[in-house]
């Protein structure tokens, strides 16, 4: 491994994770809350105190050479740096009691989850909250994706920093430049955020809440400033506004880049967003039917239903009903949604809807061979024949991914608190970024209640997810770390 | 600049590496997923799976906004119907590889109606160099500018050469008989310098030198190495290359035997090139060697498939005392090695084609100001020899060179101006119509405006 590049790297994350901290100083400032300003302050002082010297001070021939290993170590140890770094306004506002709780609040943020451990909503820290959100919108679309639209010159070979960090099998470029790509991508992400910033604001929220909730939508997290979530507004326009665009955000955002460039034919073409529409109308309908017993009338059943369809699938997390009280086969409508997740390249977590098709497809086809061994089929995707090894790298993912959850909720259940849905729900909500899970994590609960231990294990889940598991779980092969 | 480029191989790449690195927006596309996917780890370019010469495909990317189009897969067929295709779709300018030599014969036909813009051989480019180098056997490197006017040649300073141990400026005065020439650059150490008047060389540096073809034959007359003529040449491999060599050097007076394992290809041969002496055998054998005179043989070139048998037998040849020893080599990083063992002369196909190509590239990007003519990369791509023919609207026109500010690492070498060759100073000023060769220790230069301003 290149520890002096990495280390570099590194460095260079901090550095931009503490200029993305300056917009949350200047809400503190505007708002002029006691110990808000200062925590960030502290906190952006500390970043730049181990970034500048870690950015600045390894020497040699750093510009090049940028291999599969070093990028994985990159983007797996910068996410758990920063996420650390980006606890501190929590701790140093003592918004949260313990550096345990910051760090987990700020995983959840960064990783686009939204599963909090925040009870007292009513400390006024405008600037801390802000950045709270805003931990969201970055993590969305990728703090390396970030830094190479900012300094496209950083390093050489770029693919495997951005094929780590964003979502979905294959990296998916827009443009031949890295760097062009990631700025096409943030600019088509902060327009949508904006938009939806100024259809909230029309909908009656003040400018800080709209701005909240339209950064926890766009990164698909869930971070709100109210304890009750988008149910504190109670009001059909922003559940509207919010369904739609936690939608827009779960799609693949190469085709908006297509929609931009008039080439309609490779949208129509892409199968993901046809199935991830079918699949978000089923559910939709079957929900209402489901819970139509709780709400008695069919206006109202619809309306939770797709609010709570959208924010799963997308796995948002905001709530506005607790599907604790809900009948057992809607409980478990959420809970499939969670494992599907939005679709690749977009912000939303989960398995992703492409990797969903090519298991079905897959499925399908083993069965067929079972009975008719001759049989050659080639697995098809947007018109195209499939490679095997993509095949087979998504079976191996889907895989690993159920025994991260299994495996995540026996850790976590070793906590003792709980029980096994609390516990099972905690570990898929965090492996998915979702946010709440059912029972004690639901939607009206909180993660306070588990031990240090357990927020441990649930951030490491969340890193996990969001990088799509490889990033994190290649840290812990000893192989990295050795020479030879 | 958009550029596409069709068939990710040895050239393609060693081109998308070039042009990635000058800051262009390149889109390869190949039909093997794998090679497409070293691309995508090493390259920032865009990659697009398929086959070149199908208009899907190319409609796929976005061949209508390309600005320049380049053909490089293995089959001329397929990159002649790529650029056909692609110019059709809306490709602004198109550069094939075509190398076949029966299509060479028709090839300003084909160009026109295939409404190809640039045809690139790298065989006969290859065959081309090679038969300079001939002619300067103590060079190793020969190249020309200027249509011929100016040469530049490569060659490695020994201990008792003249030119060692003596700063530059003070050569003339302990040396009044030496012909003038440019010291271009130099490579030391695996690295390359272009040297100031205090610079010493050093034995074992390898020494670009300029100046007018005569000038330059003087200089190593008087160095003592200008007495080898080559009479006597072996081929090994009768390949593409070895065919157009022979070609360009039987005529030179040259008596020519190649090897060739494959005995239907050793036949064709003989039937295309009746002056040449063709055998049919292992041309890694030893024995085979000794029995075809090896040892009195003025020349020997090994420009079979196998870098690792061209490098060996060369070694052998050598070894075995032949004056004169040029293997094919396209694997850059064993340059080093390869020198210290006794081979100088390397020549890289892939190389050759990708700076061609690099050249039509730039000079497409020059616009209005004065373009690259000719460009030529020495030292594997370390450094750059570039000629420019002066157009009116330089700004640096007319203006003493003392007074004009240089991009650093560059050097005006040498200037061409109606039939004599001007090695300049800062007293010398640059005039419209002259060819002006300019040296750079780096790449992607495109306009002399970017070199000279004022």
């Amino acid at each position: 491994m290149n520890k002096k590049l990495v280390i570099r790297l590194l460095g260079a994350l901090l550095l931009i994770e503490a200029a993305c901290m300056v917009p949350s100083l200047l809400i503190a400032l505007i708002y002029r809350d006691p110990e808000d300003a200062p925590a960030i302050v502290w906190s952006i002082l500390l970043m730049l105190a181990f970034g500048l010297p870690m950015h600045l001070l390894p020497r040699g021939n750093t510009a090049q050479n940028l291999h599969a290993k070093d990028g994985f170590a990159v983007v797996g140890l910068g996410w758990i740096m920063m996420s650390v770094f980006g606890g501190l306004p929590f701790y140093f506002s003592h918004l949260l009691p313990t550096f345990v709780d910051a760090v987990f609040e700020s995983v959840s943020g960064f990783t686009t989850t939204g599963a909090s451990v925040l009870t007292d909503f009513e400390r006024p820290l405008h600037g801390v909250i802000f950045w709270r959100s805003f931990t969201h919108w970055i993590g969305g679309m990728g703090v390396l994706v970030l830094t190479l639209a900012l300094l496209p010159k950083l390093t050489g070979r770029t693919a495997h920093l951005v094929r780590a960090e964003s979502p979905g099998p294959t990296l998916s470029k827009l443009l031949p430049k890295m760097g062009d790509s990631a700025k096409v991508l943030y600019l088509i992400y902060a327009a949508l955020t904006v938009v939806m910033i100024a259809a909230l604001m029309i909908c009656g929220l003040s400018p800080y809440d709209a701005a909240v909730h339209a950064m926890g939508t766009a990164g698909t997290g869930g971070f709100s400033n109210y304890g009750s979530s988008v149910g504190a507004f109670n009001s059909l326009a922003v559940e509207v506004v919010i369904t739609v665009f936690m939608l827009l955000f779960a799609v693949n955002f190469g085709l908006y880049y297509r929609m931009l460039l008039g080439d309609w034919k490779s949208v129509v073409r892409n199968e993901e967003i046809k199935w991830f529409l079918c699949i978000v109308a089923a559910a939709m309908l079957i929900l209402a039917v489901l819970i139509l017993p709780v709400y008695h009338s069919f206006g109202a059943a619809l309306r939770y239903a797709s609010f709570n369809v959208a924010t799963v699938i997308s796995t948002t997390g905001y709530a506005i009903a607790d599907y604790n009280l809900w009948p057992a086969a809607a409980k478990m409508i959420i809970v499939l949604l969670m494992f599907i997740g939005g679709c690749v390249s977009s912000t939303g977590g989960g398995m992703k809807v492409m990797r969903i098709i090519i298991l079905l497809k897959a499925a399908r086809r083993e069965v067929r061979h079972t009975f008719q061994p001759r049989n050659v089929q080639k697995i098809r995707m947007d018109g195209r024949g499939l490679e095997e090894d993509a095949v087979y790298q998504i079976v191996t993912f889907s895989v690993v991914y159920m025994l991260l959850v299994l495996f995540g909720a026996f850790l976590v259940s070793l906590d003792g608190h709980f029980d096994l849905e609390t516990n099972l729900t905690a570990a898929l909500t965090c492996v998915s970024n979702v946010g709440p899970g059912l029972g004690a994590v639901g939607p009206a609960g909180s993660f306070s209640g588990y031990s240090p231990y357990a927020k441990v294990i649930l951030s490491l889940l969340m890193l996990s997810g969001r990088l799509e598991m490889f990033p994190m779980l290649v840290l812990l092969h000893p192989k990295l770390w050795q020479k030879f | 600049m958009r550029i596409m480029l069709v068939g990710a191989g040895k050239v393609g790449r060693t081109v998308a590496e070039y042009l990635t690195r000058e800051e262009h927006e390149v889109t390869v596309i190949d039909s093997d997923e794998d090679v497409l996917r070293r691309c995508e780890d090493t390259l920032d370019v865009l990659c697009v799976h398929g086959n070149g010469a199908n208009a899907q495909t190319l409609i796929d990317a976005a061949v209508d906004r390309a600005d320049i189009l380049i053909a490089a897969t293995a089959d001329d067929e397929i990159n002649m119907l790529c650029c056909l295709i692609g110019k059709r779709l809306g490709a602004k300018f198109a550069i094939a590889r075509i190398r076949d030599p029966q299509y060479n014969e028709s090839l300003a036909l084909l160009q026109r109606e295939l409404d190809i813009d640039v045809a690139v051989n790298p065989e006969r480019t290859t065959a081309l160099e090679i038969s300079q180098l001939l002619r300067f056997p103590f060079a190793s490197n020969v190249e020309t500018f200027a249509k011929g006017q100016i040469e530049m040649v490569e060659f490695r300073a020994q201990e008792n050469d003249a030119v060692v141990g003596v700063p530059l400026h003070a050569l003339p005065a302990k040396y009044p008989s030496m012909p003038r020439v440019l010291y271009a650059a130099v490579e030391r150490e695996g690295k390359v310098i272009i040297p100031t008047g205090d610079f010493i060389l050093r034995p074992g540096d390898r020494v670009y030198v300029t100046a007018e073809m005569m000038m330059i034959t003087k200089f190593f007359r008087f160095l003592g190495k200008g007495s080898l003529r080559v009479r006597h040449l072996m081929i090994l491999g009768g390949g593409r290359i070895s065919y157009y060599l022979a070609k360009f050097v039987v005529p030179m007076g040259i008596s020519v035997t190649m090897i060739e394992l494959d005995e239907k290809k050793a036949a064709r041969l003989s039937e295309e090139l009746p002056h040449v002496n063709v055998l049919c055998g292992d041309g890694t054998s030893q024995e085979l060697l000794e029995q075809e005179g090896l040892r009195d043989m003025d020349a020997m070139i090994c420009l079979t498939d196998r870098d690792e048998e061209n490098l060996m037998t060369g070694i052998y040849a050598v070894r075995q005392g032949v004056p004169k020893v040029i293997v094919k080599n396209n694997r850059d990083n064993y340059a080093d090695i390869i020198a210290s063992m006794g081979l100088d002369s390397v020549v890289s196909p892939r190389l050759i084609t990708s700076s061609t190509i690099l050249r039509h590239v730039r000079a497409e990007i020059g616009g209005a100001g004065t373009k690259v003519a000719k460009l030529y990369q020495l030292l594997g791509g370390k450094a750059e020899a570039m000629e420019f023919e002066v157009q009116p609207s330089a700004p640096c026109v007319g203006i003493p060179l003392r007074d004009l500010r240089m991009r650093p690492n560059t050097l005006v070498a040498v200037i061409a101006r109606r039939g004599k060759v001007i090695v300049p100073g800062g007293n010398d000023h640059i005039e419209v119509g002259d060819r002006v060769i300019i040296m750079a220790c780096e790449s992607g230069i495109s306009d002399l405006n970017e070199v000279i301003s004022k």
